[in-house]
């Protein structure tokens, strides 16, 4: 790959990294609105993150290495993962067939980890959380894969970076109801894995009903802001995806940029006008976005 | 054409129709039973010399082929005439004792009287129509209007088996009408007038060139859609309690003819199949593979059987059973399938009649507690033991001549396994229903009667033995002009081939 | 025009696995009712070069039947019924959107098998037609109630409906017309059975109805 073009890619990562937590910001902003409030500054993420960083980190003695290492390792795979991810209209730092599966696989890692941290505090509390993200994980991953598969099916591109330029330039013709229900699915396993609305409420203060926030009560300073951040580039990450399924990614930086903003507004709408759903009716909503994807795949397998 | 003068095809769904209207401008309950009684008879006899001339060999078209009667339709009409003809006399025995009690009233005298009669109309329309969309027209209005026949006497059991009926009938006629869909879309540019894209004769004519997947695909919708209606096995759990919840006239219109016109709208199609000789093998083996199911599973249901409508209806399904089985089994076996057809619908008609008189006079169907009717009630109780012997194929009976016809048939084209489901099926049923029979008609009484049973009249006995006396004449000698009229029946199902 | 239908092809596949996956009535019965809407405009868009009054009043009659009568008389007996359980399917609603999406991919090869070669969006009309036709089976074989059992047939008419259009829809005449007649007659009759059954038995479960059988 020529000089030019790594830089290129290299600076989509770096304004991505910068870019992320203005996302929650935009979404809070949305949330206000809606609310009638003024709502915190837009830039408040950032103010967190780097308040969390000049504080000291408690430790309990019952936690081991995977709870100190935690966060460090979720923080490293989400930076990979966004050098796998094609921003406007240039590759990925790292493109190659396949890579879909490895930006599934970094993600699960993640995931892995935080869960894994959240148990080796021993709270019960932590425990719940962690059982709940297992559950609801493992049944949003295939949809996941399900539905880059029909991308990857629909452009005849293997990596993510191929997909997203062939739908943003060479469309297939008439694959619009395709690519409509694909982004649906991907939009609902965006909303199960970033602990959105209909799945979990950031906003709530009862643990009881906690999927992600619970499992980082007992981090503190660094730790929490790797944790935070983590979060924010995974959000940032689905959301290209989700933005370039729609064929807005591979169009350039600035339809990149606003469909990202849009897909911000659109979540701060969800989440002000939809309640979150009793934990027994999230399977039905996952089952119901990989129906969305199965369908999809089989309307993509007959077309000629 | 031929010279007679006689009425259109039309007229013999617009006669019943007529008399339909008249029940509703007639004020005395037992008038309105004549009605349906005459209706039935003057639409018979304006039909008499069509089916005459179609039984001879004719075939009649009329209304740019929309309607045409030919030799099995003809005969299927001669059978329903006689079931329609026999029953509404029946039905006028069969409601005296609710009329003069006061169970009945007017209103659902005449409900039931416009229904019979509508049902009859939308029958014949099956019969007579030439185009396999009207069929389904028909079948479909035959659907409607019996179900209705069911609930003349409110009860939640007849609720119970109407819903049932309706549910189960309006999926198999659903289905019936994919399947036209199916054989509409085997015939895409073979029929140069898209209006006429349906007309069986027509599809017979051009039959070498139909879409064999396509087709395929139809017979086998057509066979569940219909098959429900004739009460093939597995589609036939509507039909016991259908059966033994309506009143019994219409319990012997839909054994004698209704289930009769399901099979007759499935030989339709199947002559169809049996015209391309890729499909001819399947479609035969299709038939005989239901006809055994059904066969077998009446006699499982039969072995336990105490209810005696419900006897009668599981009868029902195992002959149909024996008839669609004959059809599978090429020319020989769709003569004597259709020799069947008529022995069934007027033996099952004359069980029906004397069991549901002996039903109202001892006040349950329960055959144990009926025992001894026949010295009781001479007509009824020997009437039922002796049609019920008749329907299981006593020897000078002609459903033992039609049965066993059936088995020649199946041994001469080697059949091992056909023969051997047969006869188990039917040997099992006759033990086990000859053996109820019996004790019925000459056991020990168990029970009072309910009412003292008023003396069974003339029309009685000649309502049971004229019938019985038909078909056991039959078994023993069959006049020629019937045996050919049966043979042209066939030739019209073997078409081109 | 094309992609419209292609569109409304989807919508209605989506109706389907909505149909197959909800559990409150008065949504099933809106879903119906779009479904409904759905099917009775495709006529009007499969045949678009030709279009004469008598396809016209064909869609005008399947919406206003489909879409708008008999959603409303549901409604209404479900109201006077006074059910707002869900609807206790013996089938659970997870394991009921893995059999429509079966059902999904049986059609699509059932219509391959069949092998009627047709031009563009007609491809999807016969299996979406068999589709929902399968649709409205599975909901009366799998669904205790009695209105939930109705408004599976009258899915399965909506797809009786498309298939007819995909098939014989250059020929509208009187196949057509039965379709109507059908579904007129099927669900009003139906609604009929279940003002009787609910007064006769107070409940409109058919499943308690198991006092006819062996």
């Amino acid at each position: 790959m020529e000089t030019g073009l790594i830089l290129s890619s290299a600076g989509g990562i770096a304004g991505a990294a910068l870019a992320a937590p203005l996302l929650s910001g935009v979404i809070n902003r949305t949330k206000a609105v809606f609310a009638g409030r003024r709502g915190q500054p837009l830039l408040q993420a950032y103010h967190d993150i780097i308040k969390l960083l000049g504080k000291g980190a408690v430790y309990s003695r019952t936690t081991t290495w995977v709870f100190r290492a935690g966060p460090v390792i979720q923080f490293s795979c989400a930076a990979l993962a966004l050098a796998l991810l094609p921003m406007g209209s240039r590759p990925a730092l790292l493109a190659f067939p396949g890579d879909f599966i490895c930006l599934a696989g970094l993600l699960a890692l993640m995931r892995f980890f935080l869960m894994t941290a959240a148990l080796d505090t021993g709270s019960s509390f932590e425990g719940m959380g962690a059982s709940r993200e297992a559950a609801f994980s493992a049944l949003a991953e295939p949809v996941f894969l399900l539905s880059l598969a029909v991308l990857a099916r629909l452009t005849g591109a293997l990596s993510l970076s191929g997909m997203a330029s062939r739908l943003a330039l060479h469309p297939a013709e008439g694959s619009g109801p395709v690519l409509a229900l694909t982004a649906l699915a991907l939009f609902v396993v965006f909303l199960a894995e970033n602990a959105r609305v209909p799945v979990d409420d950031p906003n709530t203060h009862l643990e009881l009903t906690m999927i992600h926030e619970v499992m980082a009560l007992d981090h503190g300073g660094p730790d929490l802001a790797f944790i935070q951040y983590a979060a924010q580039l995974k959000l940032w990450i689905m959301g290209i995806l989700v933005v370039n399924a729609l064929g807005l990614g591979g169009r350039g930086g600035w339809a990149c940029a606003g469909g990202m903003a849009a897909l911000a507004v659109l979540i701060g709408i969800v989440e002000s006008t939809m309640a979150r759903l009793r934990l027994l009716r999230v399977p039905q909503l996952m089952i119901g976005a990989g129906a969305l994807s199965l369908l999809a795949l089989l309307l993509t397998l007959v077309r000629p | 054409m031929n010279g007679l003068p006689q009425p259109g095809l039309a007229a013999l769904v617009l006669l019943p129709l007529a008399g339909c209207g008249l029940c509703w401008v007639l004020r005395a309950p037992k008038r309105i039973l004549a009605v349906t009684w005459l209706a039935s008879l003057l639409s018979a006899l304006a039909a008499a010399p069509a089916v005459w001339a179609c039984l001879h060999g004719r075939a009649l078209q009329e209304a740019q082929g929309w309607l045409a009667l030919d030799a099995l339709s003809a005969f299927h009409l001669a059978v329903m005439y006689c079931v329609f003809i026999l029953s509404s006399a029946y039905a006028q025995i069969y409601f005296n004792g609710g009329l003069s009690s006061g169970e009945l009233s007017l209103a659902q005298i005449r409900q039931f009287a416009s229904l019979w009669l509508g049902s009859l109309a939308a029958l014949t329309l099956t019969l007579i129509s030439n185009n396999l969309g009207m069929m389904w027209v028909g079948m479909e209005a035959t659907t409607l209007l019996t179900a209705f026949l069911i609930i003349v006497r409110r009860s939640p059991d007849a609720l119970e088996a109407m819903w049932k009926y309706l549910l189960i009938c309006s999926v198999g006629i659903a289905f019936a009408f994919i399947g036209t869909l199916l054989v509409a879309a085997s015939a895409k540019g073979l029929v140069q007038d898209p209006g006429q894209l349906l007309h069986w004769s027509r599809l017979m004519a051009a039959a070498s060139g139909l879409n064999p997947k396509l087709l395929k695909a139809g017979f086998l919708f057509v066979l569940v859609g219909y098959g429900t209606k004739a009460g093939l096995a597995p589609m036939h759990s509507w039909l016991p309690d259908a059966h033994s919840q309506a009143p019994a006239p219409v319990s012997a219109i839909f054994s004698g003819c209704m289930l009769n016109a399901g099979l007759y709208c499935i030989l339709r199609y199947g002559a169809l199949c049996h015209a391309l000789p890729q499909l001819a093998d399947w479609s035969a083996g299709l038939l005989r593979l239901l006809g055994l199911l059904s066969i077998s599973v009446a006699a499982v249901f039969i072995l336990f059987q105490n209810d005696g409508k419900r006897l009668l209806a599981y009868s029902s399904v195992e002959h149909l059973g024996i008839i669609a089985l004959g059809m599978g089994l090429g020319t020989p076996g769709i003569f004597a399938a259709l020799f069947h057809t008529l022995n069934h619908a007027l033996g099952k008609s004359v069980g029906f009649f004397c069991m549901g008189r002996l039903g109202q006079i001892y006040g349950t169907n329960d055959l144990r507690r009926l025992a001894g009717a026949a010295r009781r009630e001479p007509i009824w109780g020997n009437g039922l033991l002796l049609s019920l012997l008749a329907i299981l194929g006593a020897a000078p009976s002609a459903v033992f001549l039609s049965e066993f016809l059936i088995l020649k048939a199946a041994v001469e084209a080697h059949r091992a396994g056909v023969v051997a489901v047969f006869l188990a099926g039917t040997c099992i049923i006759f033990i086990s229903a000859s053996r109820r029979a019996i004790a019925t008609a000459w056991g020990e009484p168990a029970s009072p009667a309910r009412l003292p049973g008023p003396r069974a009249g003339l029309a009685a006995t000649l309502l049971v033995a004229l019938p019985l006396a038909l078909l056991f004449c039959l078994g023993v000698w069959m006049p020629g002009p019937f045996r050919g009229a049966l043979e042209r029946c066939a030739a019209v199902l073997n078409g081109s081939r | 025009m094309n992609a419209w239908s292609e569109l409304i092809l989807i919508l209605v596949i989506l109706t389907n696995l909505l149909l197959v996956g909800g559990n409150r009535l008065t949504g099933l019965i809106r879903f119906a009712a779009v479904q409904g809407l759905l099917a009775g405009l495709l006529p009007l868009l499969a045949h678009s070069q030709a279009l004469t009054a008598r396809l016209v009043f064909l869609a005008a009659l399947a919406v206003a039947l489909k879409g708008v009568a008999f959603p409303l008389l549901l409604g209404r007996a479900l109201r006077e019924a006074d059910i707002r359980r869900e609807v206790e399917p013996f089938v659970g609603s997870e394991f009921s959107i893995f059999v429509g999406i079966s059902l999904l991919a049986f059609s699509f090869w059932l219509s391959e098998w069949l092998g009627i070669a047709q031009a563009g969006w007609l491809r999807l009309m016969l299996p979406v037609g068999f589709f929902t036709m399968m649709t409205g089976l599975f909901l009366i074989i799998s669904r205790h109630k009695a209105l939930t059992q109705v408004l599976g047939y009258l899915v399965m008419e909506n797809g009786i409906f498309l298939l007819g259009v995909a098939l014989v829809g250059e020929v509208p005449f009187i196949v057509e017309l039965g379709v109507l007649l059908d579904a007129f007659v099927a669900v009003f009759v139906m609604g009929i059975a279940i003002h009787h059954i609910n007064r006769e038995f107070n409940h409109m479960d058919v499943h308690l109805m198991a006092r006819l059988k062996e």
